[in-house]
């Protein structure tokens, strides 16, 4: 459930490079507690967003505030409470990972001892690599020493842009109950930009879809995606009939698409065991019944539109 | 902040591997010039004598280690600022190159104070260059030759300064060569400010030195009004204090033509990187 | 055609001796009383004080230590960079070691002070010396040297003026003063040390053609002690 508390407030964001308008109108709201999902196709501003949020841009108009105060009058306060990622992950391939940490820990606002760093580093699972030098590092692993930088000083608001870019399918486990963890054991405000639509609907609970620059549409996932209708995919002897099932019927279901041995329907949640009744006593085969993913079905019907 | 910044800053440079080409590249110069002068110093002197030598004898220590260290910090004009530029060019470039600004201007430091500290440590870096010159020259130079009086050729005759009265001269010589080469520092650090790579602010730096250089030497009357103005051409007054009077009002111009040079770079500088978005 | 001049001269020479044939002693017997003297001091060393004044060098005044040993044994010790003549201070045992190398001639006479000297002009016998043209001044009284002017091929021209004191037995001088000649002072620009560009002035221009003079003062002779010749090596 989340707060009211607004931790992160856009308002009218607007960058131009000369005449490209990066940024046209951005406008969000992150609650305390949030895990927020940060969604736009490429090139749609979210890079530009948020390095607007870190002051890593200077917007050409628009408000941002942080906490409840104005970004730009309050930058290193804001700053000492947040922890972030943007795009990849660099560190100073010529340190080893425990002096990279410490580096950025020194300057983050708060007193960092070695112990606490040794803590990060065996809880992203870099246990024994702390000596070792970044040169020598996988993409996987720089990712997780990313995210150790972002914990370091234990911030109230974690800005993740990517985070589970390069990792294997454990590590994209892993980050996802991490990032849970965080919202649940410790209260943290999480701000996730992903492509990998499946994670953001699995655990954020408020989002927003930007394209072109433009919020198109912000708010709770849930309520989001359950005023959708599904596309439902059911594989079946005999398409020609079960189309023919579906136009008699009059039900609420539309055809989608048609395969040679599926068909793909628009229907809620609630139709689907009606039309799997009406299959079976009309004497066709179901052989499987299959939920698209709302999320990136969602996604990309806004975008195209 | 400003100052864990600054020990930040430190830590890098010492632990790049191109910091420490300046301080190999200064060993191998010195100990090659010493031991060519060890070899054929006293060609090098009859060279300097000869104009004198049909009448007069040069009796006593002539090539000797304040000579050595003299010749030595005459290599200050071009080598040793392309060595001060290779890392000071890379402060804020190169962490733009490496993506490594993303995250350091995301800490809870203000880009003036980040700037500064990259500049305090480049500064410090200039004067481990610097001062391993003057130990490698007057040092060692002394352990070779021994100790004399210095000669000091100029194109209207000769100097020769005793040597008790050298060391003040080769102490305040270090601190204006330190100034003219924190004067190289800030130009290389301003143009990294406006970079996104290595290169390009080392090999800027050096060719506008060289480009003014040229001008400066170039005696051409078009170029009489700009050329008291360049900071190449101040930045061997360090050899003003091997001169005798001591011209004071000379060494206090180029003193402050330097100086004005430092705070509009930096200036500059300060400006630059607070505006620069932050797109790699 | 050199040797013909050479006898001409030679031969008005003889004619103007036997004109002073009736001057109590000829030039080389003068000489030869010089050589004595100086002759007498076997080796010496001596406290000196170098000062030098000349268009193209700045050198503060600078104390030596002066050794020298027959015939021709000569070193100057100091700390500091020290400016001597480079035909050094054996000049004359040199050259009036033999007599029969040159020709002497007296000129004339010439008041020096208080003293009146008789001038002597050398002119060497053959094209091989170095010596070209000489002059000298001679305290016939004391048998010493007071002035002398000599020109050689490998030092050029240079004046040098004695005045004596103690020991003036020996013919021993306390003091010394060199004139040479420095001309044309030309280095180039890449070698030397200059911080300016200035242009050179007419003035500037003129110290191109000067003469320059070097003061040495000599005291605290230790005569005749014994120098051991591993002080005269380099």
């Amino acid at each position: 459930m989340s707060s009211t508390e607004k931790i992160i407030e856009i308002k009218q964001l607007v960058k131009h490079y000369g005449k490209f308008k990066a940024v046209e109108d951005v406008s969000f709201d992150v609650h305390r507690g949030d895990v927020f999902g940060f969604l736009g196709p490429n090139g749609s501003g979210k890079s530009t967003t948020i390095r607007t949020m870190l002051s890593l841009i200077t917007p050409t108009s628009g408000e941002i505030r942080l906490f409840g105060i104005e970004l730009y009058n309050n930058r290193n306060y804001i700053l000492s409470k947040i922890g972030c990622i943007v795009e990849k992950p660099d560190f100073y391939k010529y340190l080893s990972a425990e002096k990279n940490l410490e580096l950025f820990g020194r300057i983050s606002g708060v007193a960092i001892t070695k112990s606490k760093i040794h803590e990060i580093i065996e809880f992203v699972g870099l246990k024994g690599r702390e000596k070792d030098k970044l040169s020598g590092f996988s993409h996987g692993m720089k990712q997780r020493l990313g995210i150790a930088q972002t914990l370091i000083h234990d911030p109230d608001l974690i800005i993740l842009d990517e985070p589970t870019t390069g990792l294997d399918p454990q590590g994209i486990i892993d980050i996802r109950n991490l990032i849970l963890q965080l919202k649940n054991e410790r209260n943290k405000t999480v701000l996730l930009s992903s492509h990998i639509l499946s994670e953001i609907e699995l655990i954020a609970n408020r989002m927003v879809i930007i394209n072109r620059g433009k919020t198109i549409i912000q708010g709770s996932v849930s309520e989001l995606l359950n005023a959708q209708e599904l596309i439902v995919s059911i594989k079946v002897d005999d398409v020609r009939k079960s189309c023919q099932l579906i136009e008699n019927a009059s039900s609420t279901a539309t055809i989608d698409h048609v395969e040679n041995d599926s068909i793909q329907l628009h229907l809620t949640q609630e139709m689907i065991p009606t039309i799997n009744k009406l299959f079976c006593d009309n004497g066709v085969q179901v052989f499987s019944i299959e939920v698209k993913r709302k999320l990136e079905d969602y996604f990309l019907k806004l975008i195209n539109n | 902040m400003f100052w864990k910044s600054t020990y930040n800053e430190f830590i890098k440079i010492a632990a790049k591997p191109r910091s420490y080409i300046g301080i190999g590249a200064i060993t191998l110069l010195v100990g090659i010039i010493l031991f060519a002068m060890k070899m054929d110093g006293k060609m090098y002197i009859s060279f300097i004598t000869a104009p004198f030598e049909q009448s007069l004898s040069f009796e006593g220590n002539v090539l000797n280690g304040n000579l050595m260290a003299f010749i030595i910090l005459n290599m200050l004009i071009i080598h040793v600022p392309l060595l001060v530029a290779l890392v000071t060019g890379d402060l804020v470039s190169g962490e733009g190159a490496m993506g490594t600004i993303r995250l350091l201007l995301t800490k809870p430091i203000s880009r003036t104070q980040l700037l500064l500290s990259k500049y305090l440590a480049g500064c410090a870096y200039t004067l481990v260059i610097l001062l391993w010159m003057g130990l490698m020259a007057l040092f060692v130079g002394k352990m070779l030759f021994g100790s004399g009086d210095l000669m000091v050729l100029k194109s209207d005759g000769l100097i020769i300064l005793q040597q008790g009265d050298l060391g003040w001269r080769f102490f305040y010589g270090f601190l204006v060569a330190f100034l003219s080469l924190i004067t190289v520092a800030t130009l290389s650090l301003t143009l990294s400010c406006f970079s996104e790579n290595s290169i390009g602010p080392i090999v800027s730096t050096m060719a506008i030195i060289i480009l003014f250089t040229i001008i400066g030497t170039l005696d051409v009357p078009v170029f009489d009004s700009i050329r008291p103005l360049l900071f190449t051409t101040h930045m061997a007054a360090w050899r003003s204090f091997f001169e005798d009077p001591l011209p004071k009002s000379q060494i206090i111009n180029s003193v402050v033509v330097l100086f004005v040079h430092i705070v509009g770079l930096l200036s500059i500088a300060i400006y630059k990187f607070n505006r620069k978005d932050i797109l790699s | 055609m050199k040797n013909r001049i050479y006898f001409t001269i030679s031969f008005l020479l003889l004619a103007l001796l036997l004109m002073q044939s009736a001057e109590a002693q000829t030039p080389n017997q003068m000489l030869q009383g010089v050589y004595k003297m100086v002759m007498l001091a076997k080796d010496y060393s001596v406290d000196a004080n170098i000062k030098v004044d000349l268009p193209f060098i700045k050198i503060l005044p600078i104390n030596a230590k002066i050794y020298f040993k027959q015939l021709d044994k000569f070193k100057v010790e100091s700390k500091s960079i020290a400016i001597v003549p480079r035909q050094g201070f054996d000049q004359f045992t040199k050259m009036l070691k033999d007599t029969t190398t040159f020709t002497s001639i007296v000129t004339g006479k010439e008041q020096i002070g208080t003293t009146e000297t008789i001038v002597l002009n050398i002119i060497p016998n053959a094209d091989t010396s170095d010596l070209i043209l000489g002059k000298l001044w001679l305290n016939k009284k004391e048998n010493v040297i007071l002035k002398s002017q000599l020109t050689t091929k490998s030092n050029g021209t240079i004046l040098t003026e004695f005045t004596y004191g103690n020991q003036i037995s020996y013919g021993l001088p306390d003091l010394m003063v060199f004139t040479v000649d420095i001309k044309k002072f030309k280095i180039p620009k890449s070698v030397s040390a200059d911080v300016n560009n200035a242009k050179v002035t007419e003035e500037e221009k003129k110290k191109n053609d000067r003469k320059g003079k070097i003061f040495i003062t000599l005291s605290n002779y230790i005569i005749n002690k014994g120098i051991n010749d591993d002080v005269f090596k380099k």
